[in-house]
């Protein structure tokens, strides 16, 4: 696959869309809190692994580690600050948990429904590296190294951001989570400390958010 | 599972799990088919260029597709040329500020809270009468922005530059058609399109994030009323409520056309922000000086500038600067950075998208 990949061979490259379009476009909007978004990101995700295919390390396993590097890179570029971020997961959380309550619709979705909007709310609560960190190693289900590799940083970096991630995530659940499941909302106000988890926030455009409306 | 001490404990990964739930998604239906398919076009066009201008198309970065919907209304920010990131991605683009030349500083002005009030109301007075843009007409802003941000690159983070551009701007009053001209932002010198609905058939609905004219002109003038909807439509986001709120007015002065009354009323709003300041000298994008209400945001220590003519009190630009030592996550911004500004040159009302205002009208 790597060979044919580097070769430029079309075949190769639609298989690799089949295959993985969908882990692209969830991870996608972990990063961005917005499915349209992460949509683009996606698409454009496949467009740069093209543009880079010959920067593709000829051994090595499967492609997923690389294509979910190329997705966080362009997902940062799409949502660059925390600003923004907190704007579209709160818009995205009361989306889900907003929608009217069709009695058609089964339970599972109504599940899965509030599971996202508790997981766009304890997201929010991460500064931007964190939350790369922890959708690659959670989610994904990376290992550091796979991690460290795919956002080229060090795997002490990735280890130590996944720490003050999970801390974070502790503090909230005992505070926040528990009311999440009946009732979610984006709740944690408070700024998370640290130096300048926000800078330049304002400019940078997601989605407008849409408040409600989807 | 094993004891892989590059992975996490299963004790680890069950409790993170119940926190951040594994839920996903499949893409809306038809999405995967048309995205396929526009990936291999574009495999097969490049296919066909490469084979009579060889390596040229590969120098071109990719842009976002459909960028432009991610623009929200006219009020992406006036300093929207951060939008999506574009300079990342455009690196040879001219004039696209390629992510290097040199940062953007400036002195650091002296704030004080004297005279604040007396500022603000100056200002909101000086508030000319707009004509009323005409149904079908478009608000036209002009502006020339620059912006520095954190870049994180292999290895860490360094600062990347949007050199001093035009951008120009056009937004129906409804604001679901426009046309934007930045080339910090586009792929190609014509611009793109601004229209909407996007690509789920979602009609915008206006914001005070994203305003329409139409939006603005029947927001309510009553400043603690318009102060409680800022705060109440804002809530949780930002650095702090204060902080939200004034850079919400911020945005809504720079690249809008808000009504006379709308545009008074801001300042008397504003007014009641806790942490505004006075900055006597500030330089806005154009060069032009004036004097500057702001407000540090005590997170990121960024202070966020809207000058004024000294003299008219007539709105000349924002910028953001930096003031506390070394912003940014990785500390790569260095007090002093103005981190973006933007200088409104031209706002006007014209009869169609790409039409500017004739000369001295």
């Amino acid at each position: 696959m790597r060979t044919r990949v580097r070769a430029g061979e079309p075949s190769a490259f639609a298989e690799l869309f089949d295959s993985y379009a969908r882990t692209v476009y969830n991870h996608a909007f972990r990063l961005t809190a917005d499915w349209a978004t992460a949509e683009d990101v996606m698409a454009a995700t496949f467009m740069e692994a093209w543009r880079l295919r010959d920067r593709v390390d000829p051994e090595g396993g499967s492609l997923r580690l690389w294509l979910l590097g190329i997705a966080t890179n362009t997902a940062r570029n799409q949502t660059r600050s925390n600003r923004r971020y907190r704007a579209a997961a709160t818009a995205a959380a009361r989306a889900e948990t907003a929608a009217p309550d069709h009695a058609e619709e089964v339970a599972g979705r109504v599940d899965d429904r509030r599971r996202l909007a508790a997981a766009l709310t304890a997201l929010a609560a991460l500064r931007r590296p964190e939350r790369e960190v922890l959708t690659l190693c959670l989610w994904e289900g990376l290992e550091y190294t796979a991690a460290a590799e795919a956002l080229g940083i060090p795997v002490g970096t990735v280890r130590s951001r996944l720490s003050r991630a999970r801390a974070k995530l502790r503090r909230l659940a005992d505070t926040e989570l528990a009311s999440t499941a009946t009732g979610p909302m984006v709740r944690n106000r408070e700024p998370v400390p640290g130096l300048g988890q926000v800078r330049g926030d304002r400019g940078t455009a997601v989605r407008p958010a849409q408040e409600g409306i989807r | 599972m094993t004891a892989n001490p590059s992975r996490q404990s299963p004790a680890e990964w069950e409790e993170s799990a119940q926190l951040l739930p594994l839920t996903t998604r499949e893409l809306p239906s038809g999405r995967h088919q048309f995205h396929k398919e526009r990936l291999m076009a574009r495999i097969q066009q490049e296919e066909r260029t490469a084979t009579t201008a060889a390596a040229e198309p590969k120098a071109r970065r990719f842009t976002m597709p459909r960028r432009a919907f991610a623009v929200p209304a006219m009020a992406c920010a006036l300093a929207g040329a951060v939008v999506v990131g574009a300079s990342v991605f455009t690196s040879d683009g001219e004039g696209t500020g390629a992510a290097d030349g040199s940062v953007l500083t400036t002195s650091v002005g002296a704030a004080t809270t004297k005279g604040v009030p007396q500022l603000l109301d100056q200002i909101s007075l000086a508030a000319a009468e707009v004509p009323d843009p005409k149904a079908g007409q478009y608000v036209y802003i002009e502006s020339k922005t620059a912006n520095s941000y954190e870049k994180v690159v292999a290895g860490g983070s360094s600062l990347a530059i949007d050199k001093l551009h035009r951008r120009q701007i056009w937004m129906s009053l409804d604001g679901t058609k426009g046309w934007l001209i930045d080339p910090a932002v586009n792929e190609s010198p014509e611009g793109e399109t601004l229209s909407l609905p996007d690509e789920q058939g979602n009609v915008p609905v206006a914001t005070l994030n994203g305003p329409s004219y139409d939006y603005l002109a029947k927001l309510t003038t009553d400043p603690d009323k318009l102060l409680q909807k800022i705060y109440k439509e804002t809530e949780g986001q930002g650095n702090s409520p204060d902080q939200e709120a004034f850079e919400t007015i911020g945005d809504l002065l720079g690249e809008s056309y808000p009504p006379a009354r709308l545009y008074s009323a801001l300042f008397k709003t504003a007014a009641k922000i806790p942490g505004v300041v006075v900055v006597e000298d500030a330089v806005d994008a154009a060069g032009r000086h004036g004097v500057a209400v702001a407000r540090l945001d005590e997170t990121s220590g960024e202070r966020m500038e809207w000058i004024f003519d000294k003299k008219t009190h007539v709105f000349l630009g924002e910028r953001s600067v930096q003031v506390r030592e070394d912003g940014g996550d990785s500390g790569v911004i260095k007090r002093g950075t103005v981190t973006n500004t933007s200088a409104i040159m031209k706002r006007a009302i014209v009869d169609d998208i790409k039409q500017t205002p004739t000369e001295g009208g």
